[in-house]
């Protein structure tokens, strides 16, 4: 092979290369709100609005889990504004002192929220935490496949689902699940109640197909599991586009959980951080948001802006009486490890 | 004379390149594909381009992951081929302690190098943003060229550089004339798995990337809760598109400029 | 030589800064305590190696090598001949092979990811022709199992294992294997005794990279493999995330390390003993 013809591709790439790199962009003067979230957790036109009413700039970066953001808030100097972390994680961020309170004056739509979601045991007070959103881990089933009617946890043991039940890949949720099966907290810090709700998850292991947190989704609307644990805000997603599909929260109870807004600690726009929560909780505002983005809305003054289609979903809108049923996951200290090493061995099933 | 391959090795080859190519055909038909989660084909659309291109969220992900890919490749590809170059003439207790440092960041854990450098960051105060990412990715990227364009050394006897500094070449004629020409395709190799490995890399860039950096991946792994959009097909299949035609528009250009010289022996 | 440690400086500087303080900090991690919340406490502990040698992650730490190991055999054995064959082509086939090898993989690994997925479920395209040809009566389960990660992993690592191989098959004598043939040597033997030896630098460096990318890779074991089975790296991730336990992860991280580069080593002794003795032996 000609070598000069290696040479000159090789200069001709660095080059090309090279004016690439130089195009890097330029930034602006206007005031920043850094925000770092989910994946379109927002409505950009609403995020649009926001940035014309109070001329300001909005950068949105994202995170796929509480642990990812945990970590990286926890090493500082991360530079974000406004960060959602779920229930629990407002609760270790509060402990390990990684919030800054929220001046609740700025933010005087706070009103609006539901009762059932202020002053959460998380964060009492809603000293560090605003309500985003909310649902509750239940089941989610395929009728075409499953004819009986589900009801129970127990249900998934059912020998007829070989091989078809999917559950979420998360130790506190599902060894929660069999604790709420047998009559226990979703919490609990007895090493003995973990341990035996551990051992009979090991005993749905012959039904189980996947473990999988945000695929579940895509497996059940492909009908590959007939039946699955799913949280209430998924089980929209998928009857959404597959009909067949219905949901369920067990009788002998569940978990809820919450995703919220919240402030960093050392965040160099608070202020506009808590404007943005104040616009967002705007009731027509709030609306439009959640229209787009297909969650249950905490804001008892957006549902008359809601459409018809969004107030008549279940899936979304779950009754008080299923949300007595349920329970928070809380803090379980230097438990965890017993949580996580029992989860790693079922898994990998020795 | 050149030995031609034969006939079985092209089947084999032919096999390959259609086992490569059978899941990206899947993404190009999918981007097409008139619906958002489910995985059956529900009808042809274009939507999908067309909403790609109004999603700031993915433009704006797709030129910090290029700006980051081309910066970090242009960077490691000269420090990994310097630190080849410089070892090559090294005595051999000298090299194998370098080569242990050099291949560590290929075997470091993702997570463990995202982490610490996120750690020794926050330590020096940095803002994390495009440079801490451009930073990492030099840092795990420069091992692999390294390796590459070692190989290539490895196999490569010194006999030319020494002929040409007999006749009188100085050390910068022998490199740019003799030694450059023959390490060439190691140093390609080793920018392309450099360049897919940074466009590709989610874990440490997730951990050191700040505000207005998130790069491609960081974006379609945190997508993966609500079910990565179709949108993401419709971007990978012009990814590639725009990848090949621009390859074959450098051929055509170095062919017409390699036409007049035909001929010519080796630049010596 | 002079000029050597003037090249050499620029990246022994940037892998003090980046690299090696970095990794201080990790081993230092992995001799420190933790407290409930997951805070590094400053006590010294040697807690975190003796977690390891619980028989449950030494399992899951010996799944992994026997994964990795396979995959790299695999990798090797269908990219050689493809390296190969790029390497004897014309130097226009050439160039377009190495591209046509490494743009797929320019699109996101996840995406890449799920479109195995779509190729491998129990609806999906394999299922369905072989249903439709009728070799099947129903579909075969392929997705969650140990086959379709072995699948995903070799898939993602091939341009790792031909672009070196490449590499040291392109510049080989070719004038060797005309003297080989000269002398009556058959196709087989030339390939043995001199293709082989001389392209050995490509099958170590395509085999150590591929090796070590495997052995950290988890994203395919749960994709794939349904999250059914754990990597050594799904557990460090794991300590370092959701169980919020560095010090044991770190340790994890650093006997991790320890390994694989002991394992580089005397693979690389290895084969440069294979290499003296083939070459006695001619």
């Amino acid at each position: 092979m000609n070598k000069s013809r290696w040479t000159r591709l090789l200069m001709a790439g660095m080059v090309a290369v090279l004016s690439v790199g130089l195009l890097a962009a330029c930034g602006s003067d206007k005031e920043t709100l850094h925000i770092y979230s989910w994946a379109d957790n927002f409505d950009p036109e609403v995020l649009k609005d926001f940035e014309e009413k109070f001329d300001v700039k909005v950068t949105y970066d994202n995170y796929a889990n509480n642990e990812d953001l945990l970590a990286k808030i926890k090493a500082g100097g991360s530079g974000y504004d406004l960060i959602q972390p779920s229930d629990y994680m407002v609760k270790t961020m509060i402990e390990s002192e990684l919030l800054e309170p929220l001046e609740m004056n700025n933010i005087p739509n706070f009103v609006n929220i539901t009762d059932t979601f202020k002053d959460p045991s998380y964060d009492p007070g809603n000293k560090y935490s605003i309500v985003y959103t909310s649902g509750v881990t239940g089941i989610a089933y395929n009728k075409k496949y499953v004819k009986d009617e589900i009801k129970s946890w127990g249900d998934l043991w059912n020998p007829e689902y070989k091989g078809k039940v999917l559950l979420l890949d998360d130790n506190r949720e599902m060894i929660g699940m069999a604790l709420k099966k047998q009559g226990k907290s979703n919490s609990s810090k007895d090493e003995a109640e973990i341990i035996a709700a551990s051992d009979e998850l090991k005993t749905l292991l012959p039904n189980v197909l996947a473990f999988d947190t945000d695929n579940i989704k895509q497996k059940m609307i492909q009908e590959e599991g007939w039946i699955a644990t799913v949280w209430s805000g998924d089980a929209a997603f998928i009857a959404a586009e597959n009909p067949d599909v219905a949901y369920v929260v067990p009788e002998e109870g569940a978990t809820i959980f919450s995703d919220n807004y919240a402030i960093p600690k050392g965040a160099k726009n608070k202020e506009l951080a808590e404007k943005f929560i104040n616009f967002m909780l705007e009731p027509e505002v709030s609306a439009k948001n959640y229209e787009f983005i297909g969650y249950s809305n905490p804001n008892t003054k957006a549902m008359e802006f809601h459409s018809e289609e969004y107030r008549a979903n279940t899936m979304i809108n779950l009754t008080e009486e299923e949300l007595r049923r349920t329970e928070w996951l809380d803090n379980v200290g230097d438990s965890l490890s017993i949580y996580d090493r029992l989860w790693t061995e079922l898994k990998s099933g020795r | 004379m050149k030995k031609k391959n034969h006939p079985l090795l092209g089947i084999h080859s032919f096999l390959m390149m259609a086992f490569i190519y059978v899941p990206i055909i899947m993404i190009i038909i999918y981007s097409f594909n008139d619906t958002r989660l489910s995985g059956n084909w529900e009808g042809f659309t274009l939507d999908w381009y067309v909403s790609l291109f109004e999603n700031r969220h993915v433009m704006e992900a797709l030129m910090n992951s290029l700006t980051v890919a081309v910066i970090s490749t242009v960077v490691s590809t000269l420090l990994g081929t310097a630190a080849a170059l410089s070892l090559r003439n090294m005595g051999r207790k000298g090299r194998s302690g370098m080569n242990g440092l050099l291949y560590l960041p290929v075997i470091i854990p993702d997570i463990i190098m995202g982490l610490s450098l996120l750690v020794l960051f926050s330590q020096l105060n940095m803002p994390l943003g495009k440079t801490t990412v451009i930073i990492a990715h030099i840092t795990f990227s420069l091992s692999y060229v390294y390796v590459v364009v070692t190989a290539r050394l490895s196999g490569m006897g010194k006999q030319l550089d020494e002929a040409a500094q007999d006749l009188g070449a100085t050390p910068w004629q022998t490199f740019r004339h003799v030694t450059l020409p023959q390490i060439a395709p190691g140093i390609i190799s080793g920018a392309l798995i450099a360049f897919t490995l940074s466009l590709d890399d989610f874990m440490v860039s997730f951990f050191v990337a700040g505000p207005s950096s998130t790069t491609l991946p960081i974006y379609i792994y945190a997508q993966v809760k609500r079910g990565i959009s179709p949108e993401i097909n419709a971007l990978c299949t012009l990814l590639i598109l725009v990848s090949i035609t621009l390859i074959l528009l450098a051929q055509y250009i170095l062919n017409r400029g390699n036409g007049q010289k035909k001929h010519k022996t080796l630049p010596i | 030589m002079r000029k050597s440690r003037f090249l050499l400086t620029p990246v022994l500087l940037w892998l003090s800064l980046f690299l090696i303080v970095p990794m201080l900090i990790v081993v230092g991690i992995s001799f420190l305590s933790r407290d409930s919340l997951g805070n590094i406490v400053f006590s010294f502990s040697l807690e975190g190696y003796k977690t390891f040698f619980d028989p449950l992650y030494l399992g899951i730490y010996w799944d992994t090598l026997v994964l990795s190991l396979l995959t790299t055999v695999i990798c090797l054995l269908v990219s050689y001949p493809l390296a190969y064959y790029i390497a004897n082509a014309s130097p226009r086939i050439q160039t377009w092979g190495l591209i046509l090898i490494t743009v797929p993989f320019w699109i996101n690994f996840l995406i890449r990811t799920y479109a195995w997925v779509l190729l491998l479920r129990t609806q999906g395209v394999v299922n369905s022709l072989l249903l439709w040809v009728g070799w099947i009566d129903e579909p075969i389960q392929m997705l969650y199992t140990y086959g379709a990660v072995l699948l995903g992993m070799v898939y993602n690592f091939i341009p790792f294992m031909v672009l070196p191989i490449y590499v040291a098959l392109e510049q080989m004598d070719k004038r060797l294997l005309d003297a080989a043939s000269d002398l009556g040597a058959s196709r087989w033997k030339a390939f043995r005794h001199i293709t082989l030896p001389q392209s050995k630098s490509g099958i170590m460096t395509g085999a150590v990279l591929v090796y070590v990318s495997t052995s950290g890779m988890f994203v395919v074991t749960d994709i794939l493999g349904g999250a059914k089975s754990s990597m050594i790296s799904n557990i460090i991730q794991s300590q370092f995330l959701g169980a919020r336990n560095w010090p044991f992860g770190a340790a994890l991280s650093v006997i991790f390390v320890a390994t694989s580069l002991v394992l580089i080593l005397l693979f690389n002794r290895a084969m440069q003993a294979r290499h003296q003795r083939v070459g006695e032996g001619r």
